[in-house]
């Protein structure tokens, strides 16, 4: 074993100091984020508290420019020793990749003013946190006599302190917290298992309701009971906004400048064309107070503003950090991107929203008949986003006349994302947040294939 | 070297809030991640993930906490935090704590890598690169090609207050090649990345110009598919990477994680049959230099080869350690986590249908109108419901037994419990696919594997 006592970690920010000295004294331009992340996670089973986690994590992610070429590294150890292996290694990186044009660090302007951090959760006991845990866990499992366990189910915070610096003198840090519950019932009835579950995201832990949480997850479960083959063919559907809005996030990748720059996104060149139904605009906004990647600026320190992707169907911006902006001939739309410290930057969307439309949920409905659409999932594989092609395991009803007639046994739905924003017919007045941290309004197409078992006649 | 005393008082003032047992994990793990676009070297990165891991049972419940800071303050520092994290009550005396008796144990490596990734620089993995590049570009109609190449060196210690102590050093290696074929509006991507738990001589058995070829070969086949039909029909599952069907319609729901909180559709149906007679099906950490190869798991138990499966009976759990206190059913080496920032769970590790004996044209042939589905992409699994999903990849219409055209956008949809006795017929070409799968405890390197099989009715998600 080669794991050592190490010497001293330092602290970010003498990490950062350190790292930053060193490299102006090596005349090597560098890039600094940090990152500090402290989290408390609360599961509860049969009225006990089940796991309990609690947990510190920071380090440094680094990107050496030398010669137009960008190199990356990072650590988790703070050791003098560790930081100086790690630039090294950022350097060397550089060395080996090809100079692209564009390349640059920026002593960004000041970003706007956002209090994601609220009141804090110093005045908060481990009981309080506990209780939610076990609120939720309660609550499920009384809620009905078909509720057969809550296998997950979780209260969790984190209190997050995000840093970038650069050799260029920009240097500035943002703190963020949030607090979050989760409960997912499983139901059972007639041998029939069905699973879906509720959440909360707040940036105040007061605001936490986790009885009714629970309640709706429990809710939503037993609706999917007494499930029935569904029908294969081709029908109209109501999309509601939870499954649209996980829909768009398995697609927000075609709007990434480096995407489009590599020749992948089937939106590349088309900028300032029709792409989809004038009913449908979308935009990303990081400023979003509710938002769940909400952020002041993004993994370069390039201030956060709202973009506009799609505009009444026209397709108007693609997103950018500094480099693939630079190739693209316009300026970072501030959406340098990394996803923990292990990945490097990239590009890609905060907060994407789908705006509301005129249409009200019962109008939405009146009359209908076909599916509605409430989930999908298996994106990771089901979605292409090359083409927009999917092919996705679904969860939903067939509706008759406007109303429920039965849940629908396992089922897929397949098509073509652009294809489907095209055949939007109406736009849902009310906006559904979802955990990918995308919103969107329910819609109804025109047409959308469905594959369960026979044909419907 | 870390020091046995600290340990053991780590071990026991973790502990002085009455729990029954505490484990350590530290790691320190170095990697390297390197990306060819086109031919030109777009990313060059790694780093190093260093921390440490505390777990203090209280019977089966689970106190967790993990911390960056591995220095003797450090560790003091996390072992009261979760000594505290139950509100402090029981035992606060620690004079029990200190003086573990460690029983050193000897891990003997399934497999020792011959070329070390540590000892390779980047430019000549870069080489191993630019061959499966070259490999892919311009073949047919590929106009993109991506190359990932990643290795990873995880040094774990793991200590728990029974007195074990375990050191393992963890190699893996893989080249992921992409590739997207065009023409006009038209565009596909292939896939292919294999991988193993050995060092770049896994290249030598896996060429990189083989793994460029097999990602152009699948492009410039589905550039031209038609969609796929939807509906339920019989399906034929190439080998490889077609096991990731096992892998979400069973595998998932016979790790403990699901079956103790009761949401697996399998939990109370052992020594029952699940499958149809002619599917066996194996769990195995022991497959030397395989990519879900286990030394130790990471609760410091040497790796298993465990039945799961025998002629359609159900024969065992995947089981970890808080499993075991939870159902009763012993421990088979299954306790994984990515890294030092989850507690373990229960997972898989090299998971495959075991051969059958037909053969793939056999099963082709036993099909009028039905899919071939050749090679696979991911899939995800509801364990509570058993409904699963996964995608295919290439696939091919077969009509009167015979292999006609391809097809594209088709994922297979289902429920474990039933289309497990759909597989009507196991071939013996038995090969295994590499993967990363996520759960509870993240996402960790495993492998799905699988002979040629047939199943009778399964629903294909297509559009036409």
């Amino acid at each position: 074993m080669r794991v050592t006592v190490t010497n001293r970690q330092l602290s970010l920010s003498e990490a950062r100091a350190f790292l930053l000295q060193e490299a102006a004294a090596r005349n090597v331009k560098l890039e600094v984020y940090s990152s500090r992340h402290a989290s408390t996670q609360i599961q509860a089973f049969q009225a006990e508290v089940s796991e309990f986690k609690l947990s510190t994590r920071q380090g440094v992610a680094l990107r050496a420019l030398v010669q137009g070429a960008w190199g990356q590294s990072y650590s988790e150890n703070l050791s003098e020793a560790a930081l100086t292996r790690a630039l090294d290694d950022a350097v060397e990186n550089a060395e080996l990749v090809n100079a692209e044009q564009g390349a640059a660090l920026q002593q960004w302007p000041a970003p706007p003013a956002l209090d994601l951090y609220g009141e804090g959760l110093s005045g908060v006991t481990v009981e309080q946190k506990v209780n939610v845990a076990l609120e939720l866990e309660r609550a499920a499992r009384e809620a009905d006599a078909r509720v057969k366990s809550i296998p997950y189910l979780q209260y969790q915070d984190a209190d997050m302190l995000v840093g970038v610096a650069n050799t260029e003198g920009l240097e500035r840090e943002d703190r963020q917290l949030y607090a979050m519950q989760f409960s997912c019932p499983l139901v059972s009835e007639d041998g029939q298992n069905k699973m879906k579950e509720d959440w909360q995201f707040t940036r105040e832990f007061t605001q936490l309701d986790p009885t009714q949480t629970s309640l709706r997850a429990v809710e939503k479960s037993l609706a999917l009971l007494g499930a029935r083959p569904t029908p294969t063919g081709t029908f109209p559907a109501l999309i509601d906004g939870e499954a649209l809005a996980e829909l768009l996030a398995l697609y927000s990748v075609m709007f990434s400048g480096k995407f489009v720059e590599e020749g992948k996104s089937p939106l590349g060149g088309r900028l300032g064309e029709q792409i989809v139904n004038p009913l449908v605009t979308l935009l990303d906004d990081p400023l979003r107070p509710t938002g769940l990647n909400s952020r002041a600026f993004d993994a370069e320190g390039c201030p956060s503003a709202p973009l506009t992707l799609i505009e009444a169907g026209q397709l108007t911006s693609f997103l950018h950090n500094a480099d693939t902006a630079a190739r693209a001939g316009t300026r970072s739309t501030g959406h340098a991107t990394r996803h923990g410290l292990q990945s490097g930057v990239t590009v890609g969307p905060s907060n994407l929203v789908m705006q509301a439309g005129a249409t009200s949920p019962a109008e939405l409905q009146r009359d209908f008949t076909g599916v509605l659409l409430t989930g999908v999932s298996g994106g990771h594989a089901g979605a292409n986003p090359i083409t927009g092609d999917f092919s996705l395991e679904s969860e939903g009803f067939w509706l008759e006349n406007g109303e429920v007639a039965y849940p629908l046994d396992v089922f897929t739905v397949a098509g073509n994302i652009l294809e489907l924003l095209s055949d939007v017919e109406a736009v849902g007045s009310e906006l559904h947040d979802t955990y990918y941290a995308v919103s969107a309004p329910s819609v109804r197409v025109s047409k959308l294939a469905v594959a369960g078992g026979q044909a419907k006649d | 070297m870390l020091d046995q005393n600290l340990v053991s008082e780590v071990l026991g003032a973790a502990r002085a809030g009455g729990a029954d047992f505490s484990e350590l994990f530290v790691e320190d793990t170095l990697s390297t991640t390197l990306r060819l676009h086109q031919g030109q070297v777009k990313e060059a990165g790694g780093g190093n993930l260093f921390g440490a891991g505390l777990r203090l049972l209280y019977g089966d419940k689970v106190v967790y906490a993990y911390t960056n800071d591995v220095t003797a303050d450090g560790l003091r520092q996390l072992a009261d935090a979760v000594a505290q994290a139950r509100g402090g009550t029981g035992m606060t005396d620690r004079s029990g704590a200190g003086g573990l008796d460690f029983r050193r144990l000897e891990v003997k490596p399934l497999y020792q890598a011959r070329q070390h990734p540590l000892s390779h620089g980047k430019r000549e993995k870069l080489a191993l690169m630019q061959r499966a590049h070259g490999a892919a570009a311009g073949v047919g109609d590929v106009k993109t090609v991506d190359v990932n190449y990643l290795d990873r060196i995880q040094k774990v210690l793991i200590a728990n207050s029974e007195g074990l102590w375990a050191e393992d050093e963890r190699v893996w290696t893989r080249l992921m090649v992409s590739a997207i074929a065009q023409d006009g509006t038209l565009r596909e991507r292939g896939y292919y990345g294999p991988g193993a738990g050995k060092g770049l001589e896994f290249f030598e058995e896996k060429t990189p110009e083989a793994i460029g070829a097999e990602a152009a070969r699948i492009a410039n086949a589905m550039l031209r598919a038609e969609y796929a039909p939807a509906g339920k029909l019989p399906v034929v599952i190439g080998n490889e990477f077609g096991g990731v069907i096992f892998h979400e319609a069973c595998g998932h729901i016979l790790e403990t994680t699901a079956v103790e909180k009761n949401a697996s559709v399998f939990a109370d149906r052992m020594g029952q049959a699940i499958a149809s007679s002619c599917v066996s099906a194996i769990d195995d950490g022991t497959i030397a230099g395989a990519w879900g190869m286990v030394n130790v798991d990471d609760e410091g138990m040497p790796g298993q080869r465990t039945v799961l499966i025998e002629n359609g009976v159900l024969k065992s759990f995947m089981v970890d350690r808080v499993g075991e206190l939870k159902t009763g059913y012993k421990r088979t080496g299954s306790g994984r986590r990515q890294n030092y920032t989850f507690a373990p769970a229960s997972r898989m590790r090299s998971t495959y249908i075991d051969r059958g004996d037909k053969t793939p044209d056999d099963l082709i042939k036993s099909v009028s109108h039905g899919i071939y589905a050749r090679t696979m992409g991911g899939g995800s699994v509801t364990p509570g419901t058993g409904d699963y999903n996964f995608a295919v990849n290439e696939a091919y219409l077969i009509e009167n037994g015979e292999v006609t055209r391809p097809l594209k956008g088709a994922s297979l949809v289902g429920n474990g419990a039933r289309d497990l006795m759909n597989i009507v017929g196991v071939a013996g070409d038995l090969t295994l696919g590499q993967g990363m799968c996520g759960s509870v405890s993240g996402s960790l390197p495993t492998d799905v594997g699988q002979p040629h099989l047939l199943i009778s009715e399964i629903t294909v998600g297509g559009r036409a």
